[in-house]
């Protein structure tokens, strides 16, 4: 006889499986049987139940009594309670995709509003950062504040300065390049933390071309690196490193005191 | 579960009489099986107070692949009869299970037994029954 390899569980459920498919509602229940289906022993129990049952449906019912008995009179529906409806696969499915796409939704809302007109460039300039090596950088050891001459006389580019939070700070080297926009941009390399700046032109209203300012530093993060950004006179400085916010901090404050 | 076709209907009067009443008070059970717990109850209770069935031992034979052909030959009413001489809960298990109207947690439900506990009802009544028939209806071979 062909027998099927059970848990001891299983075999209990198999046991008293229903004989009609749709009474099978649980899914362990489903699964034992689904394994015994095979097995001569179970084809031979759902054809006793069968003959049984079909034997039960045969037991005459007075017609007084007959009357009453179908379903929709002898069994409350069921009660759909929140417990029930909350613990349902589907809506559990639903409500958890829903609360993902609302987190995500807030978190970039919230991204959003802590943006500032160059934002996009920063972040784009901090990938720059996380790529660049110094040997591509011209070797220039002096003052970061100094270098704004430099910008301005070799390469004609007017307000490329240093803020004085950072000009003390001594450099390792500088370059300026074209960003994919064509926008001059001024990279500085320093020794303090390795720690990069770049000067960039602000961005500006298309319509009118007035540049857009916002006053004070404004941070802004990309792949693990941290960037700090100041605008004035149309020019944006920042202040790049791999780390924290936390990291940058000391050097604004510092500047305060 | 009487095996008395008179009794089970005096039983159901009650129960409909008591859902009745219940319903024109207002206070019709939140349980949706009510009706057959009910009716159970008091088969239950009847069967206490009639004469009881004599305590035998039943013999369990493997399940024939004959079984069906054994069952058809008999009558209903046998099965009535068969039914209601079982021990209880089995003989409650074996009624709610091949009256083919609830699917498994609902026969729990209604039975207040542990999977493992209605599992071994079955099983027994069916190897129970399966001796009956052979000794009632033996096998025919051609």
């Amino acid at each position: 006889m062909k027998t099927a390899s059970l848990s001891r569980r299983q075999r209990m459920l198999v046991l008293c499986a229903p004989f009609k498919e749709q009474r099978i509602t649980d899914r362990a229940m489903r699964a034992a049987v689904f394994r015994a289906k095979k097995s001569e022993e179970f084809t031979l129990q759902q054809a006793f139940d069968r003959a049984v049952a079909e034997l039960a449906q045969k037991t005459p019912v007075p017609p007084e009594v007959a009357e009453w008995f179908t379903k929709e009179t002898t069994v409350a529906p069921p009660k759909r309670t929140w417990k029930t409806i909350a613990t349902n696969p589907a809506i559990l499915a639903i409500g958890i995709a829903v609360v993902v796409i609302a987190t995500v939704f807030a978190f970039r809302v919230l991204e959003r509003m802590s943006d500032f007109p160059g934002a996009d460039t920063a972040r784009k300039l901090l990938t720059t950062a996380s790529s660049s090596r110094s040997v591509l950088l011209d070797p220039v050891k002096t003052e970061a504040g100094a270098l704004g001459d430099l910008f301005f006389m070799k390469h004609r580019l007017d307000h490329y300065d240093v803020p004085p939070e950072f000009a003390d700070l001594k450099t390792l080297g500088c370059r300026v390049f074209d960003d994919e926009e064509g926008h001059r941009v001024a990279q500085i390399w320093v020794i303090e933390k390795r720690m990069q700046f770049f000067l960039f032109p602000a961005e500006r209203d298309p319509k009118t071309g007035a540049v857009r300012d916002f006053s004070d530093w404004r941070y802004v993060e990309q792949e693990g690196w941290t960037g700090v950004v100041k605008e004035k006179n149309g020019v944006c400085f920042m202040a790049a490193l791999r780390g924290r916010e936390k990291e940058l901090t000391p050097y604004l404050t510092k500047a305060k005191q | 579960m009487m095996g008395d076709p008179i009794k089970a209907q005096e039983i159901f009067q009650a129960t409909m009489h008591e859902a009745a009443l219940r319903a024109a008070q207002g206070e019709l059970s939140k349980d949706r099986w009510w009706l057959f717990r009910d009716a159970r109850g008091r088969c239950l209770e009847a069967s206490e107070s009639g004469m009881q069935a004599e305590e035998v031992e039943m013999e369990e034979h493997e399940i024939a692949p004959w079984a069906p052909e054994q069952i058809a030959r008999l009558e209903p009413e046998q099965l009535a009869i068969w039914i209601a001489g079982a021990p209880e809960p089995q003989r409650s298990a074996v009624a709610f299970f091949y009256l083919d109207h609830f699917d498994h947690e609902d026969l729990l439900d209604l039975l207040d037994l542990k999977p493992g506990e209605f599992s071994k009802q079955i099983a027994n009544g069916r190897q129970q029954f399966q001796g009956w028939l052979n000794s009632t209806v033996p096998h025919q071979s051609a």
